[in-house]
């Protein structure tokens, strides 16, 4: 079993290691490439394309582990939104995304998707001034764009294998690690 | 490695015609060690349990990577789950007019709650009302103990004789002398793992190899060896050397998946359909009918002794009767008050077993949520280690008022506590900002905490009870509990003291405090609920003698954790279990002399 559990994580770097290879953002060029994963069941193009990038600067790929993007965080999201039978969080996201795009207006005089990767990272740093205590309707909608996120990412093959590092779930053999109590 | 999968035994055809010698209502710790022990005596056993038999292995699939779910352990859409707000703000019923289809308890959280979906009751079908409680009930067969929490603790005489040491409520009818080769049993029976550490308030058990401590337990034990207190590896209801006369269960292989599910599809955790009813109907003298929801217990009109169990199909809602010689009720702390109130008959008028007035009252717990949280700085940025396949991570011991009085509260509490790796890394949610820096930091943060919670004894009151409520009924048609119980000033101070001591134990062990929990979770939430029937000498101020036979009628036993006096801050499980044992082998030897 526990090589099972290798096996598949082995198979599961190969099929990563593209993302793993491919430099991504950092101060990078304005248009990147938009939406790995499936696009639009809840949100509409536009929205995802928005939902896509807004998860990948929460959680960019880096030196040490591909992001939210290669993780298809933002098809989890949407997949979730679209069967949700709960029509006020379908709502809040709809209108989170819209507040996200009106904030870069009036910071960057043009839409999300338009601005630049420095113009994206302004807004997003306004979005979590707050996070302590938000106030502002962009603000809020920060802490329930970053639990998603993150709750996405970390429970994602990426996320747990590549970034985490996760050594469990396996069927262990012997004495198990730690120090001993005496 | 052979991993152990021997299916269950087939189900036997259900005679209701016949006389059983036992009838055990309820399938959990309680009624399963009254199973075993009872067939093991040689009695022809039937055991009616409300719930669902489940494919267990299929409900819990322990090793189930979260990316493998399509909602990564969530239930479906139009299932919710109580959160904290709720229960506090809002009154029970908690289920009443909610728009969701299916309303679960806290248990569960965001990662597990697909698994136990089948396990938790509905709060729609099973209501109650009265004072705020976080009521979790499990109805399928094995119960609670299909997810509990394995911590696997003794009482001590500070528990049992606690009015002794501080002169607070009743002492028990028994001693620790009286239960402790029952405790014995338990552990060599069912698999204990932990270590020895020859202290009088937490008397040892007899353990099979332990999970080690990691670097910050270990840390956290040496600094509080100096001021003479003990941190123990978690004393887990587990197998962890294997159990040759058990075929159902495995031992541990340290997969992690108890944290994560709460659930062991091996069943290298204690659960009582493969640790005792499955070898009791390997003995040909047990049948159990799932799916039988009791509402009665019989009583012949002339003698007054109960005669058998009424009883509902949950599906058919068709009404049967099982007869039998003796009826043992094991349906949990507050589904077995409820059962005896709801057993009214000429005879006895306020219940069965109920001339005392004490059934539903004397209800106890354990008071929890206060708790702290610590950064060890030495394990930042070091490589990712294997941590959370350990069944537990430690214990803490109680300290308060032992040798001790404190001047804001009687007795005492124990810290459950974790340090290390885990699959999800839970800072992230308190780790600040996003982008690179904020991934960095939960990277190199993760598994560098130390976290620690307080369970607390929580006194046993008249005035804190369960009666039926006149109006409310169950989606069966049977009347619900109504629930009068809340915290006193003792729990709250004593809440204080688990946060401003916990802080002062990582400060001194040269861990930086990072976080502190204040906040009292709701009556109900530890899932210990205990003493609605509890055990005396004087049949005027308990509902049983000290074999958990009723005082009214000598073949009515209550085996489960409404038979316990007082709270004592362990878990009681094992307690739970251990008291059974040692019942069923005087009702065993009662019932060879003619006595019931």
């Amino acid at each position: 079993m526990t090589d099972a559990a290798q096996l598949s994580r082995r198979e599961m770097i190969a099929a990563t290691a593209a993302a793993l290879v491919t430099p991504l953002l950092p101060g990078g060029a304005a248009s990147t490439p938009v939406a790995v994963g499936v696009p639009g069941k809840f949100l509409t193009a536009a929205e995802f394309g928005m939902l896509d990038a807004l998860t990948e600067l929460i959680m960019p790929a880096d030196e040490h582990s591909p992001g939210a993007r290669a993780a298809a965080v933002a098809a989890f999201i949407d997949g979730r939104l679209a069967e949700s039978l709960e029509p006020d969080w379908q709502a809040k996201w709809r209108s989170g995304l819209q507040t996200v795009d009106g904030l870069s207006r009036e910071l960057n005089a043009k839409p999300f998707l338009e601005a630049t990767s420095d113009q994206r990272v302004a807004v997003l740093t306004r979005m979590a001034a707050g996070e302590q205590d938000p106030k502002t309707a962009p603000e809020r909608f920060f802490g329930e764009l970053k639990g998603w996120t993150v709750r996405a990412y970390y429970t994602s093959k990426i996320g747990i294998h590549l970034d985490q590092e996760y050594k469990g779930n396996v069927y262990q053999r012997g004495e198990f690690a730690g120090y001993d109590a005496k | 490695m052979t991993l152990v999968k021997v299916a269950p035994p087939l189900d036997q055809d259900i005679d209701l015609s016949r006389t059983y010698d036992a009838v055990i209502v309820g399938s959990g710790a309680a009624g399963g060690m009254a199973a075993h022990v009872l067939t093991t005596h040689g009695l022809q056993v039937l055991m009616l349990e409300a719930g669902k038999k489940l494919p267990i292995e299929q409900e819990l699939r322990s090793m189930q990577w979260p990316y493998d779910h399509p909602r990564r352990g969530e239930a479906p859409p139009g299932s919710h789950h109580l959160s904290f707000n709720e229960y506090t703000i809002r009154k029970p019923p908690y289920a009443k007019g909610a728009a969701f289809k299916h309303v679960y308890s806290y248990v569960g959280g965001w990662t597990g709650s697909d698994y136990v979906k089948n396990i938790l009751v509905d709060e729609k079908d099973h209501p109650y009302t009265g004072t705020n409680y976080a009521w979790v009930r499990a109805r399928c067969l094995g119960g609670k103990t299909n997810i509990w929490g394995r911590l696997a603790l003794r009482l001590s005489d500070y528990d049992f004789k606690a009015k002794s040491h501080d002169g607070y409520g009743e002492d028990w009818p028994i001693s620790y002398a009286d239960v402790e080769p029952y405790y014995d049993k338990v552990d060599l029976y069912l698999g204990i793992s932990g270590v020895k550490e020859n202290l009088p308030h937490l008397p040892d058990s007899q353990f099979q190899r332990p999970s080690k401590l990691n670097f910050g337990e270990v840390k956290l034990r040496e600094s509080l060896k100096k001021g003479g207190q003990v941190l123990t590896p978690y004393r887990a209801g587990v197998t962890t050397d294997g159990l040759k006369h058990n075929k159902y269960r495995s031992k541990c292989y340290g997969r992690g998946a108890c944290e994560r599910r709460g659930g062991c599809d091996i069943h290298a955790v204690f659960d009582s359909p493969t640790g005792l009813i499955y070898p009791a109907m390997d003995t040909g003298r047990l049948t159990v009918r799932p799916n039988s929801i009791a509402y009665e217990i019989l009583v012949d009109k002339n003698t007054g002794r109960a005669r058998g169990v009424a009883f509902l199909d949950s599906t058919t809602r068709k009404s049967y009767e099982a007869k039998a010689k003796v009826v043992v009720v094991g349906a949990s702390t507050l589904e077995s008050a409820r059962l005896l109130l709801l057993s009214r008959s000429p005879q006895h008028p306020n219940g069965l077993g109920n001339s005392s007035g004490h059934v539903g009252h004397n209800f106890c717990e354990h008071v929890m949520g206060p708790g702290v949280t610590g950064l060890i700085k030495e394990l930042v940025g070091k490589p990712h280690t294997l941590d959370d396949g350990r069944p537990g991570g430690f214990y803490i011991p109680r300290f308060r008022n032992l040798k001790d009085r404190q001047p804001g509260f009687i007795r005492g509490y124990g810290y459950e506590g974790n340090s290390g790796h885990t699959m999800f890394p839970a800072h992230v949610m308190d780790t600040p900002g996003f982008g690179g820096a904020f991934k960095r930091s939960v990277r190199d943060h993760a598994g560098a905490f130390i976290s620690m919670g307080a369970f607390g004894e929580v006194l046993a009151r008249y005035e804190s009870y369960v009666d039926l409520d006149p109006d409310t009924k169950d989606k069966w048609g049977i009347p619900v509990l109504r629930f009068h119980y809340q915290f006193s000033d003792n729990e709250r101070k004593m809440a204080e003291d688990m946060v401003a001591t916990g802080r002062e134990m990582l400060e001194a062990a040269g861990i930086e405090l990072v976080g502190t929990d204040e906040k009292v979770l709701t009556e109900g939430w530890s899932i210990h609920e205990l003493g609605t029937a509890r055990m005396g000498n004087d049949p005027k101020t308990s509902v049983l003698n000290q074999f958990q036979q009723s005082h009214d009628v000598r073949n009515l036993f209550v085996v489960d954790g409404s038979s316990h006096v007082s709270a004592s801050c362990q878990n009681p499980t094992w307690t739970i279990m251990a008291l059974a044992w040692r019942s069923c082998e005087h009702l065993a030897d009662e019932f060879r002399k003619g006595n019931l």
